[in-house]
């Protein structure tokens, strides 16, 4: 009794400061998802289900249903099929250059999905530049084969094979070299400790991978928008784009409607992740001392080989294809010594006065969203940590929402939610702020989760010593919780900005004149036929990605253990 | 929070009404929208415009949110077709303007009050691409079932030029709808605008075609290996006009910008940049037949803006997405 008194009496200052930021947060993150759902039930003002009786009712609601669960599904298995065998064969063997193959895994993830599609687009079919070059182009009237169901689901899987990848080595990382050694004293070999001893305690953490992968593909917007809408192909997030596209605000509530059918669909696999991530608790054996290195033996240079080989295909090739599109002056045009002109890269870099535009916005509001949730997620995190109130443990069991629901469900929430301020007559429709609003939602959990993990670790006794001698609420989260969080905070900056930075979902739907992102202006050049300067655009784009993520590395040893996402 | 968020959208309200900067929405290609932005910008120094890029429908969409909002940004529209401005100017939207150039057009290619005022003539023809073994020479040809599925046309869900060109067509008593309908059951491609089409036709995804003039004849000027024909039929057109917005926050500036599409110095500019400068007596870009031999088919916008609702309708039918 005496200690609760103490405890509330010591730190009403920290009470104040969590209710604030957590209605800050709670506004942020989950008041444009009960918006949403507020619309879908009501027909104007009143609770009604007609709405979502007549949309869900309709033919294309349900084929685009249909398509969004077979391409999300099956995209899903192809990502895990490459994804999984990368993170055995990397995190379990002697493979040599792994740092080397974990970078470039990694940079699918981080190149935009529209890029992803439109580079694919180009080596393929015959239209391709590089094999019209190569003299071995499909004739005149064959299909672009990637204008397909098949092709998206291909796209698909090679975007978030990283995601894979990544969640299966964590998992695969953390398996003692003992127990294999143990299994194999005790007579077990090569493939049966494989399947027999490795498999079963890394199932859980592949569950979790496949679930996040699920969900990410099935709000996959640019991948679907760039391959399906030629081929007439619409899964729920295009259906959606196009509907609004076409038709403006006065089909928001019919959109809603759809928006939310994603959201269910993406929260079934939320939950499913959840369940395997309770259950990874039981099986996680600890941190391990040595991480495991079986032999390859002589098998190690041709699986070398063809791991290079894979990420060759899956990475450069493309970028050939989308060199070569971006060099020839126009469409169609064989790539020779006598054709190259730089015309298109001139054109879109000094010309077009939308992509200095484009590069300012996104990178402000990239840089924006990262700065302003390192300042609400610390304290926050910290605060949450601390005291765990009611509302604080239902907001961190929610706050994942606005991040695994996909980008056009968000994107439709904010427009509901702040096209008409409450109290006022402004709206922020149309302005950059309400990308930048819901960039913070979306990226909140990206920030939040590394951040809370860290501190989670961190010794109270560290801030009561602070606070014993008399330091401020202020100055203890300056001098104490800043610096020991710094490197997760800065990990989550790091994956927020690059995220932020070639975001496409999100913006399509909330940009207008003078707010374009990076993503935006590439999707609308390729479609209004300038493939060309879409091709420069992107290869840019990828080149700026690239050169800050080698920067990131390269600087790594300089920084602490932990602020570089993708070395665990 | 209110008040700064407030604060914040008035200000930036106060910073796009700014005297000398005008904002244009066109339907232009991006290269070209900036050299008309720019040799503007060269002709009136102290004008700044701000300009945005999208397919006319999309823009319109975007436009009649705004207005919803309360916030339309655009002082000037330069949008495919005069069907879309027509119907603007019936509802109150665009403000009249007579522009002292408008003498050295034919009547037809304006509006009598001055709502809007024609700048170029853009046909939509037939295009193929050079690989194929017999190049189409009318519209019915792309009708012949020995071509099934390699035809590619822009949607006009999409495109205000292709809404026209189905208006046109479907107008048309030799062609009609049952035109169409053999298009659909050849298993054309309709989707997107005229950019996509020129892609699938250059590519060779989809040899055969209909596509806006410019894009074809000035691709196949800088290699592209395709061919545009001027069917038997003849070709249907929109004029890309110009128009001012009523809630125009800088009418002066968007006078001026109206005033220079129309001089002759703007249409100089058009005829350079690869279009029929819509003009009297300016000639016609390198690759296009005399623009006495290029057969206009007859088009009724009154009737175009009555029907583009049931057009669309009865289009989305007949090559609706599954």
């Amino acid at each position: 009794m005496m200690n609760v008194a103490q405890q509330n009496g010591g730190s009403r200052s920290e009470a104040r400061l969590l209710s604030a930021i957590l209605i800050v947060a709670i506004c942020l993150t989950l008041a444009p998802v009960l918006r949403l759902f507020v619309e879908g039930v009501t027909d104007q003002g009143s609770p009604s289900l007609t709405l979502m009786r007549d949309v869900l009712a309709q033919p294309s609601t349900l084929s685009a249903l249909k398509h969004s669960l077979v391409t999300a599904g099956v995209g899903t298995l192809v990502s895990l099929v490459l994804g999984a065998a990368f993170a055995f064969l990397v995190a379990l063997t002697d493979l040599r250059a792994k740092a080397a193959l974990v970078f470039c895994l990694m940079i699918p993830m981080m190149i935009p999905p529209q890029i992803t599609a439109l580079s694919w687009t180009q080596i393929m079919g015959p239209s391709s530049v590089l094999l019209k070059t190569l003299g071995i182009a499909p004739p005149l009237g064959a299909p672009q084969p990637l204008y397909s169901p098949e092709g998206i689901i291909f796209l698909l899987g090679i975007q978030h094979m990283s995601i894979i990848f990544l969640t299966l080595r964590a998992g695969l990382r953390s398996i003692p070299q003992d127990v294999v050694e143990a299994a194999r004293i005790s007579g077990a070999k090569g493939l049966r400790t494989w399947w027999q001893v490795v498999m079963p305690l890394t199932f859980p953490s592949l569950a979790a991978g496949t679930a996040i992968t699920f969900v990410t593909a099935l709000g996959n917007f640019g991948i679907p928008a760039m391959l399906g809408i030629p081929a007439g192909y619409a899964t729920l997030p295009t259906l959606v784009y196009q509907k609004l596209a076409g038709m403006g605000t006065t089909v928001l509530a019919e959109v809603s409607v759809l928006a939310m059918l994603i959201g269910v669909v993406a929260v079934a696999g939320i939950l499913l992740q959840r369940l395997c991530q309770s259950r990874q608790k039981l099986h996680l054996v600890g941190s391990t001392s040595r991480p495991l290195a079986l032999p390859l033996g002589a098998a190690r240079l041709p699986v070398e080989i063809l791991l290079w080989a894979v990420v060759f295909a899956i990475l450069v090739l493309p970028m050939f294809g989308l060199l070569a599109t971006s060099l020839v002056p126009a469409y169609g045009v064989t790539l020779r010594f006598d054709t190259v002109t730089f015309a298109s890269w001139y054109e879109v870099l000094f010309r077009q006065p939308v992509t200095s535009r484009a590069f300012a916005n996104s990178f402000g509001l990239a840089a924006g969203a990262s700065v302003a949730l390192v300042m609400i997620c610390l304290p926050l995190a910290w605060l949450m940590e601390r005291r765990k109130t009611r509302l604080a443990r239902l907001f961190d069991s929610l706050l994942d929402l606005p991040y695994a629901l996909p980008g056009v469900v968000l994107s439709i929430a904010m427009i509901l939610l702040l096209i008409k301020l409450p109290f006022t007559e402004a709206t922020l429709y149309g302005t950059i702020w309400i990308i930048f609003l819901a960039y913070l939602a979306r990226f909140f959990a990206v920030m939040f989760r590394p951040v809370q993990a860290s501190l989670k670790q961190f010794n109270p006794a560290m801030d009561e010593a602070a606070q014993s001698v008399g330091a401020s609420l202020y100055r203890r989260l300056r001098d104490v919780i800043f610096p020991l969080s710094a490197p997760a905070a800065a990990a989550g900056a790091i994956l927020v900005f690059l995220t932020a930075f070639n975001e496409l979902t999100v913006s399509a739907l909330l940009w207008s004149s003078g707010t374009e992102t990076l993503g935006v202006v590439i999707f609308n050049l390729d479609d209004s036929g300038e493939t060309g300067m879409a091709s420069a655009l992107a290869m840019t784009i990828v080149i700026v990605v690239v050169v800050l993520m080698a920067l990131i590395q390269l600087f790594s040893r300089r920084f602490p253990k932990g602020v570089v996402p993708w070395q665990t | 929070m209110k008040s700064f968020v407030t604060s914040t959208a008035f200000a930036l309200l106060a910073s796009t009404a700014m005297a000398d900067t005008i904002t244009l929405y066109t339907s232009q290609p991006n290269a070209d929208a900036q050299r008309t932005v720019g040799a503007f910008m060269a002709a009136n120094p102290g004008t700044e415009v701000d300009w945005v890029r999208d397919g006319t429908t999309k823009l319109m969409t975007r436009l009649r949110a705004e207005i919803e909002a309360g916030n339309p940004q655009p002082d000037v529209l330069l949008i495919a077709d005069t069907v879309t401005l027509e119907g603007m100017a019936q509802e109150g939207l665009l403000t009249a303007y007579q522009s002292p150039e408008a003498v050295d057009y034919y009547a037809a290619l304006h509006s009598a009050e001055g709502y809007y005022h024609s700048t170029k003539l853009i046909t939509t023809g037939v295009v193929y691409n050079t690989g194929v073994e017999t190049a189409p020479t009318s519209w019915k040809d792309l009708s012949d079932p020995s071509i099934k599925g390699q035809i590619a046309m822009a949607s006009p869900l999409y495109s205000g030029a292709a809404l026209i060109h189905l208006a046109t067509l479907t107008g048309d008593e030799t062609l009609g709808w049952e035109y169409y309908e053999n298009l659909a059951a050849n298993e054309a491609r309709a989707q997107g605008g005229n950019g996509g089409t020129f892609k699938a036709v250059a590519s060779g995804e989809k040899p055969y075609g209909m596509v806006v003039d410019f894009l074809a004849i000035r691709n196949k000027a800088d290699g592209s290996p395709i061919d545009f024909v001027f069917p038997e039929e003849g070709v249907s057109y929109v004029t890309e006009p110009v128009a001012i917005m009523s809630s125009a926050k800088n009418v002066e500036g968007a006078e001026k910008f109206v005033d220079f599409l129309l001089s002759s110095e703007g249409q100089e500019l058009v005829l350079d940049m690869g279009y029929i400068p819509a003009r009297d007596g300016m000639g016609v870009p390198e690759g296009f037949p005399a623009r006495e031999d290029i057969k206009l088919m007859a088009f009724d916008p009154a009737e175009a803006l009555a029907n583009a609702e049931a057009n669309k309708a009865k289009f989305a039918e007949l090559f609706g997405a599954e």
